[in-house]
């Protein structure tokens, strides 16, 4: 199907307020209403929408499918070895060990806001893996 | 008419879909129906009268809060409930498109007579 | 035989439905009974974790290992589509 000029012109100057938007609620996730999952959602629904205005090759060669794929294992993998660094350090899995901090600030809260990126890279990764397995498909069995 | 009534009209909706439509997106977006109503009925329970939202203010240090905050606990369940429910609708419609390049129709009658 | 059974399945449910909606009309709604945990979670929440939003310091602070499994379970569903969608070789 053909793309009008206007859908195409608009989605692209949209694009780095809704990047922008996806990653103040991750960043702000202990200080107000967001989070990891929500910012990571809102990432993943900006690459949507150039691939759905643009065609699908022409979003593939700015975001490629094994960039995505490697960003989404290295998310959890960071996960995962925040989690055993707190063994390492005396406390225990997943514990909390770096200083707690002024509350009201972003850097307050300890471990929350590196678990917070991670998992909003993670997320965001993943729904845009999802689209991309789904549109090119081409109906082989 | 408060919110449990609510979600067990949304629910048996939800439920009317899965059993009585003959195509297999309707009965994934019923599914999609009844996860939503059950995340309805879990927050509503958690309320209290007069309470805001459980985030407090700038400038405190600590101790008991002096407004009147609603249950959190069940909001911080249902966040788990949701991308549990995100992720079975999208293997759910992964399997669908292997069906519709199989067997070229999606009706529920036709695919049970095909053996 | 399938549309007897559908026709069955419908009165029964219609009139579970009636039974459980008279049943909640009149249930006292906005005074929970017992808020013990939640107290806890409300009073010590800025103490043990440091964050001001009470949603984020159960999910990640008091509660981060059923956060976890939750990104494990998004993996493997990522995982399982694009099995699924492969194409030939």
């Amino acid at each position: 199907m053909r793309s009008s000029k206007i859908i195409k012109t608009i989605a692209q100057k949209l694009f780095p307020f809704i990047v922008l938007f996806g990653f103040y609620l991750i960043s702000h996730g202990h200080l107000s209403p967001g989070g990891g999952f929500q910012g990571g959602v809102v990432l993943g629904t900006a690459i949507i929408l150039l691939a759905l205005s643009h065609s699908i090759e022409q979003t593939e060669k700015k975001f490629k499918s094994r960039w995505l794929n490697m960003l989404e294992k290295l998310g959890i993998l960071t996960l995962i070895f925040l989690g055993f660094l707190g063994i390492f350090l005396g406390y225990s899995f997943l514990g909390n060990f770096l200083p707690l901090g002024k509350p009201g600030q972003i850097a307050s809260g300890g471990l929350m806001l590196p678990f917070n990126i991670a998992i909003g890279i993670k997320v965001a990764a993943g729904i845009s893996a999802i689209f991309y397995a789904l549109i090119k498909y081409r109906g082989e069995i | 008419m408060n919110p449990v009534n609510i979600s067990l009209l949304v629910c048996m909706i939800g439920l009317y879909g899965v059993m009585s439509k003959n195509n297999l997106i309707k009965k994934i977006m019923g599914l999609t129906i009844m996860n939503g109503s059950i995340v309805l009925f879990f927050i509503s329970i958690g309320y209290r009268k007069g309470g805001l939202a459980p985030i407090l203010e700038k400038g405190t240090t600590g101790g008991i809060p002096t407004i009147i905050v609603v249950d959190p606990l069940p909001q911080a369940l249902m966040l788990t409930a949701i991308v549990i429910g995100i992720s079975v609708t999208a293997l759910a419609l992964a399997l669908i498109v292997k069906i519709y390049s199989k067997y070229k129709t999606l009706d529920i009658q036709q695919l049970s007579k095909e053996r | 035989m399938f549309k007897e059974m559908k026709k069955v399945f419908f009165i029964i449910i219609i009139l579970v439905m009636t039974i459980l909606f008279i049943l909640s009309v009149d249930i006292e709604y906005g005074n929970p009974k017992n808020l013990d945990v939640a107290n806890y979670y409300i009073d010590q929440g800025l103490h043990d974790t440091g964050a001001i939003n009470l949603v984020a310091s159960i999910y990640l602070g008091y509660r981060a290992y059923d956060t976890l499994m939750e990104t494990i379970v998004l993996f493997v569903a990522v995982a399982g589509v694009i099995f699924c969608l492969r194409g030939k070789r």
